[in-house]
């Protein structure tokens, strides 16, 4: 059984969350401070844990940073919407993804789903040599990429990006990270190079702006999903 | 700033009103000369020295002297019409007359002058004092527009603050509406008691939304000063035991004992403002109460007041933040509220003429007490 456990300081949101994850059978343990946090992932670690960036005692970021000393437990913070600084240093602070409050149940299990299937990938680090995602193909190893068979020209540097994303399908890349990874460990900042990219790839993707493969998260960075398997809204 | 020239008069001037008294005073005394002592015109021309030495300073003194010696010799002393002096005697009138004429002309000049420096160091100093007082008043111009501008600041600090707060409010019961509902509507399988309990969820926290639209209604209500309570007779213990019951589900980890007489006097007061002050106080007891805590509310008649005390066992207010509580968007340590709820009692309260006050529980926790006007008893 897959153990959970919630943080937040909100009753009534514990109880919401923690219902939803019993039903689909996942094991679910809630605390509401972020010092009860970092106990119980010391004493009982989970398999995924669900934490809310504004709590009493520690700031939720600090609890990230915290545990990432010790742990690799999959972390997917929950956050206010209108705090894109706040996510991306959840992220840079070891955060796997973040869910913007209000979110609807089926949005919080896809994102603990995919940091779950992450953490089983990071156990296994044998690198595939083809990436799929939906129905796009990363072929590493020769360099091409297919969207439904179709064969599908890139520059290097947009090969670089979609590999990077396919690498972790599903998840938030911030734009930090996809600069440095793509670009080199001097880049950081700019992520405007990555506007252009990722409009240049969702053209060569043939994305569809409602269901698309390369989504943005304004202000925080990109992921790659199957918009065959998100769960609506 | 100007400095005034040293003093002196005006010289030239001096000297011709000098003369022009002395010719004057010459001629008046023309047709008596004969018949007065030398002592008379010698008197009379000394005040053509003076004039002089008032208004020309020294030099016009001196200078107007010797022109009313001449004068004194040519005009009063025989023979008249000439320089000459034959007696002895009218030689020592003409040189006491020259010595005492000068003296007197020198020492009247000197006490002008000193006059006239007196003036002009007041003059320099009332114009240093005025320069002053431009600086000064330029500077509390300057010091007000300060203040004017921090006073905007601060309100804009405020609006920001109020809206960073509401939209938090606003959001966290949304955010546990919209999990549950979403979550019912894709159709999970839940057993008959968790339903129940999520659907509770989602109608406490409608109401919690309901609470917090309230509170904002008030708060611009405060802002637009229309605040004025609608008056009536208000028994406290049943607006207590109602408004405990609709918060039930405020209540699930505390338990609330309600203390209050039937025979309490009856409070003057507006039913609905009463009623959002002890639900904001229940509402933060709530928050504040450790599971399987108490939370009390009791009210008694005191020093002709109706005194309601809210009591919690939580961490209570530490003696620095007793104040600042009843300050809008003021939280306590690690409150989860908005500080908004506290701010809307105080105003309320104080609109009612009444008192607000935060105390310790005995044991620990807060104890929020509110002193409200009774209702006269009109005996029929």
């Amino acid at each position: 059984m897959t153990r959970v456990l919630v943080i937040d300081d909100e009753p009534a949101l514990l109880r919401a969350v923690s219902a939803a994850l019993k039903a689909r059978d996942y094991d679910v343990a809630t605390v509401g401070t972020g010092q009860a946090a970092i106990d119980a992932i010391a004493l009982t670690p989970p398999d995924v844990v669900v934490l809310d960036l504004g709590l009493p005692d520690l700031d939720g970021i600090e609890v990230c940073r915290r545990v990432r000393e010790w742990s690799d437990v999959p972390i997917v913070v929950l956050s206010a919407e209108g705090s894109e600084e706040r996510k991306v240093l959840a992220l840079d602070q070891g955060a796997d993804d973040y869910v913007t409050k209000p979110f609807s149940t089926a949005e919080l299990l896809a994102r603990i789903r995919v940091a779950l299937r992450h953490r089983k990938h990071v156990a296994s680090p044998e690198d595939d040599a083809v990436l799929r995602v939906g129905d796009i193909e990363v072929d590493l190893a020769r360099h091409v990429v297919e969207v439904g068979g179709r064969k599908v020209e890139l520059t290097p540097k947009e090969f670089a990006f979609l590999a990077l994303l396919a690498r972790w399908p599903g998840r938030v890349l911030t734009h930090r990270t996809i600069l440095q990874e793509v670009w080199g460990p001097e880049y950081g900042s700019e992520s405007q190079y990555l506007r252009v990219y990722a409009s240049q790839l969702r053209k060569k993707l043939d994305d569809d702006p409602v269901h698309p493969r390369l989504v943005t998260e304004p202000g925080v960075g990109y992921r790659l999903v199957d918009p065959a398997a998100e769960a609506p809204d | 700033m100007k400095r005034l020239p040293p003093t002196g008069g005006a010289p030239l001037l001096g000297i011709a009103l000098g003369t022009a008294t002395v010719v004057v005073a010459s001629a008046a005394l023309l047709p008596v000369r004969t018949h007065v002592t030398r002592a008379t015109p010698a008197l009379v021309l000394v005040l053509g020295v003076v004039v002089a030495g008032v208004v020309g300073g020294s030099v016009g003194a001196a200078l107007v002297a010797l022109v009313a010696a001449a004068a004194y010799n040519l005009v009063f002393i025989p023979p008249f019409w000439t320089f000459k002096v034959n007696v002895a005697d009218d030689w020592v009138a003409l040189a006491v007359f020259l010595v005492v004429a000068l003296a007197m002309g020198l020492l009247v000049a000197g006490q002008a002058e000193r006059r006239r420096a007196a003036e002009a160091r007041e003059a320099e100093l009332r114009a240093l004092y005025d320069h002053l007082r431009a600086m000064a008043e330029e500077r509390e111009q300057l010091a007000e527009e300060a203040t004017r501008a921090q006073v905007l600041e601060r309100v804009d600090e405020q609006r920001a603050a109020l809206l960073r707060s509401v939209s938090h409010d606003l959001r966290t019961p949304l955010a546990s509406i919209r999990a549950v509902a979403s979550d019912l509507r894709d159709g999970t399988a839940y057993d008959e008691e968790t339903r129940t309990e999520l659907l509770e969820t989602v109608c406490d926290e409608a109401e919690r939304l309901d609470r917090i639209v309230a509170n904002l209604l008030s708060l611009s209500r405060i802002e637009a000063g229309a605040l004025t309570p609608d008056r009536q007779a208000v028994a406290l213990d049943e607006l207590v035991t109602d408004r405990v019951r609709r918060l039930g589900g405020l209540f699930r980890q505390a338990r609330v004992q309600v203390d209050i007489p039937p025979d309490l006097p009856l409070v003057d007061g507006d039913y609905t403002q009463l009623d959002q002050v002890v639900t904001n106080l229940l509402e933060n007891a709530a928050r504040h109460a450790p599971p399987a805590s108490l939370v009390r509310v009791s009210a008694e008649e005191r020093n002709g007041m109706v005194e309601l005390r809210v009591s919690d066992e939580g961490i209570g207010v530490p003696d620095w933040e007793r104040r600042r509580i009843f300050e809008a968007f003021r939280k306590g340590e690690g409150s989860r509220s908005s500080g908004v709820g506290l701010a809307i009692c105080k105003a309320i309260v104080e609109a009612h003429g009444g008192t607000i006050d935060v105390d310790r529980t005995p044991g620990g926790g807060a104890t929020f007490v509110v002193c409200l006007p009774m209702r006269e008893v009109r005996t029929p």
